[in-house]
């Protein structure tokens, strides 16, 4: 029996290393748990204003600070907006901040690493260093300095979360980039006549990838936490549009008279930021190939 | 006869190290004719790798610091751009690596690895280019070379992987090749395969071929002729005949002591050369074989470094002060 499952296996077609991660990412339950919350959390960004039951500034002092009920399936708020179509609707500014800040962050951070693991030496000094000095600040006190600069705004937070995560993605690219253009195949690839743009990006960014991927899907999680924090102490989305951080902020003037008016836009949050963290997870099981021959030798042995 | 392909001469690689500067190769010269082999023997350390390493000018610099000239058809490498490096590395001068498991992009494909040279000097891309690399598979003999050609690394075998790093090496059809203990890594049957089928290139296309190894087995197999290195230095020169049945530098016959000689009527015992290859930081300042040699006189030999001077045959040079078969 067992023999004919080896052969079964033997007669399979090799995967290639996408489906493989793929296949991995699948079998952990709270990755998938995690990525359908995304999807759904997506759709609501994108679809926000259908769904939502009421329009973000339906003031209806009537119903002010009520608990869930049949019409107000999340209570309201102070001025007796529907919680629920608030806490939708901002789904898609925490994404969009997550998303760009991100972006923004990879964008210079690994360029940045790229250039300082393969060439090393001064250039690699000075713009770690460089790094250094960013990282040497507490991330939202960082953010909340580059704010006062720029001015508060959701736009001006989205670079302010992207400047604090770029150290990250260039530490992350440069110590790998430090280790793969080490390897014998950097070298082979330069004794055949590849040039140094090519090989940093061609042979060795493809190396380097699955960590920077891991820490994207982290740093997703991260960004829309700070921007809530932003956000709470005023400094993100403006009133009266809707975000986490800032209902969180209005629902703590209430708390005694309608906690629900907090608790939902903080469950938002956290449903969110575990949500990124489960496939964050996911995903470096599934791309991390030491902490993958673990499990796979786990399974054999079961 | 015709010039040479490539002309090594008095090369010396230099590493900057806390300990001090290490000498790894100090000054060696050699001529490379088409077709012809040359065979560079030696133990670990002895200088073979990084001595050719220099030649492709993969080493960085610093900490290693290259002098010398070496000479591509008459032009000069060693002062050139890097862009001029480029233009030769893999069209000129093509290397494989040692270490088949590390030499391949794990992520990139077969295909790809095979075609990227041809991309950069040859201008074939896409079908084209893949259609050729089935072609390259195939002549190394691996089986349903269409499908292999997008199979990842992983999915090889070793020797399938230093096949498939040799057909990278031969992808542009380079004048001189350079195998860096290309088969050490493999069973002896696939060694004797890869062995043979660079042999047929060679004759095809009349590469040249630089093979490191400290496999005298190999050598003897191969090799036009032979350059004994020891202490980044050549020990010895000649042919691959003359070098077996008259070897006249002390370390030549040790090395030759220490192979197994089935049938041969010596002594059963395999002779071992006691002690260990120099320190680069520290060389010995005379002979850097004078310390473990039983013909030191312990004056001349531990104080004059012996140059190459011919022995016997006119293309038989010996770097000792006492060359065996000599009266003295």
């Amino acid at each position: 029996m067992s023999d004919a499952v080896q052969l079964d296996r033997l007669a399979e077609k090799p995967v290639s290393r996408t489906r493989e991660t793929l296949q991995t990412l699948v079998a952990n339950r709270l990755a998938v748990a995690g990525l359908v919350v995304l999807t759904l959390l997506v759709v609501i960004g994108i679809f926000g204003e259908a769904i939502a039951p009421y329009g973000i500034n339906d003031i209806d002092i009537a119903n002010r600070l009520q608990g869930p009920s049949g019409s107000h399936w999340f209570g309201t708020d102070d001025l007796g907006r529907d919680t629920l179509s608030r806490v939708l609707i901002a789904a898609r500014v925490s994404l969009q901040v997550g998303f760009i800040a991100v972006g923004f962050a990879i964008a210079v951070g690994v360029p940045i690493g790229l250039v300082a693991g393969y060439y090393r030496g001064a250039v690699d000094s000075v713009l770690m260093r460089m790094m250094d000095v960013l990282f040497s600040f507490p991330a939202i006190l960082l953010a909340i300095a580059i704010l006062a600069v720029l001015g508060p705004g959701i736009g001006n937070a989205m670079i302010a979360i992207g400047i604090v995560y770029t150290p990250i993605f260039a530490r992350i690219t440069r110590g790998s980039v430090l280790v793969v253009s080490e390897e014998v195949y950097i070298r082979a690839a330069r004794s055949l006549g590849a040039t140094d743009g090519r090989i940093i990006f061609r042979h060795i960014l493809p190396n380097v990838l699955a960590p920077i991927i891991v820490q994207t899907t982290l740093s997703l999680a991260f960004a829309i936490l700070s921007e809530a924090a932003l956000s709470f102490l005023g400094l993100g989305v403006q009133p009266p549009n809707p975000a986490w951080g800032r209902m969180l902020a209005d629902g703590q003037d209430f708390f005694q008279q309608n906690p629900w008016m907090g608790i939902f836009p903080g469950l938002a949050i956290l449903v969110t930021v575990m949500a990124f963290n489960f496939v964050g997870d996911g995903l470096r099981d599934a791309l991390d190939p030491k902490q993958k021959s673990v499990i796979e030798s786990r399974g054999q042995s079961a | 006869m015709s010039d040479p392909v490539l002309q090594v001469d008095n090369l010396q690689v230099r590493f900057g190290t806390k300990r001090g500067v290490a000498e790894v190769v100090n000054g060696i010269s050699y001529e490379l004719r088409e077709g012809e082999t040359l065979a560079i023997v030696g133990e670990s350390g002895s200088g073979k790798s990084v001595g050719v390493l220099a030649l492709m000018g993969l080493l960085q610099q610093p900490p290693a610091a290259v002098t010398g000239s070496v000479r591509y058809r008459g032009r000069e490498l060693l002062d050139s751009s890097p862009k001029a490096w480029r233009e030769i590395r893999g069209k000129g001068m093509a290397m494989i690596f040692q270490d088949p498991m590390t030499s391949l992009n794990p992520v990139r494909t077969v295909g790809y690895q095979l075609t990227e040279p041809m991309a950069l000097h040859l201008g074939i891309k896409g079908d084209e280019a893949k259609q050729r690399a089935v072609e390259l598979l195939d002549m190394v003999g691996i089986p349903s070379p269409d499908t292999r050609v997008s199979d990842y690394p992983h999915q090889l075998s070793g020797g399938m992987r230093q096949r498939v790093m040799i057909v990278m090496g031969l992808a542009c059809d380079p004048d001189v090749l350079i195998a860096d203990e290309a088969t050490t890594a493999l069973d002896v049957t696939t060694q004797a395969q890869i062995t043979d089928l660079v042999a047929g290139l060679q004759e095809r296309i009349g590469m040249a071929v630089v093979w490191i190894t400290h496999d005298l087995g190999v050598v003897a197999s191969i090799a036009d002729r032979v350059h004994v290195m020891y202490g980044g230095r050549f020990m010895e020169q000649a042919s691959v005949d003359d070098l077996y049945a008259t070897p006249s530098h002390p370390y030549t016959e040790g090395l030759l002591g220490s192979l197994p000689m089935p049938g041969s009527d010596r002594p059963d015992k395999l002779v071992t050369i006691p002690g260990l290859p120099p320190d680069p930081v520290a060389m010995p300042s005379g002979c850097p074989f004078a310390p473990r040699c039983s013909y030191s006189d312990g004056a001349r030999c531990t104080q004059e470094v012996p140059e190459l001077r011919v022995a016997g045959d006119s293309d038989h040079a010996t770097a000792c002060h006492y060359p065996l078969g000599v009266a003295p």
